[in-house]
């Protein structure tokens, strides 16, 4: 029993690992913490799995829980962080220079928009461009549907002043 | 910049962090003993101390007034209350450490976030400890010393009775992260090392109220 629970825990994980991987990327900036809020949402995941009841959808569940363990650690960590920062870059894949086109540039500006956000506005904007109703964001994040709507839009705002500023300067 | 392409930058990363990123999920076993250690249980195992710290000093206040025998009512009374005052902190403790062992993180965040906030805040922030400060200035006055002279008793340790509970009252009321706008409070509690965690956690807090407001 206890197998086939466990089972089924690492399939659904492994299904939806790619969510785990984008937050762990958006609240830490350096590759060892990374690793670390893997792991410790994994254990969380789990530790929680017993419990779940199937009354919210697991989609619902797995994101309250892998984003409340992300922001836990988070602000954990943030002020070790704040130093590491300054000699790593925000996401180190390795690309090479050759590589960076314009969308690989949008890409990492991106990423960069959604690290610079305080945590909370940092989880909606998660959600929302994981495509999540903004029902299902009210229930994860435990704020009204009306909340959602104006709060993405005002982010959506400043990130596409943030883009065109950028671009105009490219051009300019 | 519309939506559609915003979606799309963000599934960008999907290979590489798939690529870059690792999932080890065979070492689930051994993760659940290493993670006896985890952070938040730190929490609880702060408040845990202070707890048997907590008893031991209140059993120690104990055996000092069973000695006493009520021989000398000020002692009693002064030890009593700083008895009471950390009594009522370990039963806080108490049901602090209760709330982190059944702290659950598949209610929404808000509603999780908030509770950690407030727990860790009040780790740190327990002033009503402070209120037992003026019965350490009380505990050995006695008849005999009353009455030996009453002018010194009255010029001096009243007074400074006195200034200790005044003093305490205003500390309790006014040192608090919630009085920040104060300089004074703000650079008192800026340069307290163990205020950080306090300021950080209402910091927090103050956040969530804001971004649960409907705007």
């Amino acid at each position: 029993m206890m197998q086939n629970n466990k089972d089924e825990f690492l399939k659904q994980i492994d299904e939806h690992k790619l969510i785990i991987y984008k937050i762990c990327n958006s609240y830490c900036k350096n590759r060892n913490d990374r690793d670390d809020l893997v792991q410790e949402i994994i254990y969380q995941l789990w530790r929680s799995y017993n419990h779940f009841n199937g009354t919210v959808k697991f989609s619902t569940w797995m994101y309250r829980v892998a984003l409340n363990v992300a922001i836990t650690f988070y602000r954990k960590t943030k002020t070790s962080e704040a130093i590491i920062q300054l000699g790593e870059p925000d996401i180190d894949f390795e690309d090479s220079k050759e590589d960076r086109s314009e969308l690989e540039e949008n890409k990492n500006l991106l990423q960069q928009f959604i690290n610079e956000l305080k945590e909370l506005d940092k989880a909606l904007m998660i959600l929302y461009l994981e495509e999540k109703s903004y029902n299902e964001i009210s229930e994860i994040l435990g704020i009204t549907e009306t909340n959602v709507a104006t709060r993405i839009s005002r982010i959506k705002d400043k990130l596409k002043q943030k883009f065109s500023t950028l671009n105009n300067k490219d051009h300019g | 910049m519309d939506d559609i392409t915003l979606k799309s930058l963000w599934k960008v990363q999907d290979e590489k962090l798939d690529r870059t990123m690792k999932l080890n999920l065979f070492i689930l076993d051994s993760m659940q003993k290493q993670k006896a250690q985890s952070k938040l249980k730190g929490l609880a195992r702060l408040k845990l101390v202070a707890v048997i710290l907590g008893i031991l000093w209140t059993l120690f206040l104990g055996v000092l007034v069973y000695g006493n025998q009520l021989q000398n009512i000020y002692f009693t009374v002064s030890v009593g209350m700083i008895m009471l005052i950390t009594i009522a902190a370990i039963a806080i403790y108490i049901k602090h450490i209760v709330l982190i062992k059944e702290l659950d993180y598949s209610q929404s965040i808000t509603d999780t976030q908030k509770k950690l906030a407030k727990l860790q805040a009040s780790t740190f922030n327990n002033r009503f400890i402070l209120l037992q400060t003026p019965f350490y200035t009380t505990f050995f006055w006695s008849t005999e010393m009353i009455q030996a002279s009453v002018t010194k008793f009255c010029l001096i340790a009243v007074p400074i009775t006195l200034l200790f509970t005044l003093l305490t009252l205003w500390v309790y009321k006014n040192l608090t992260p919630l009085k920040m706008h104060k300089k004074w409070v703000s650079y008192l509690l800026k340069n307290d090392p163990e205020q950080v965690p306090v300021m950080q956690a209402q910091k927090f807090l103050n956040e969530i109220e804001e971004f649960k407001k409907a705007s």
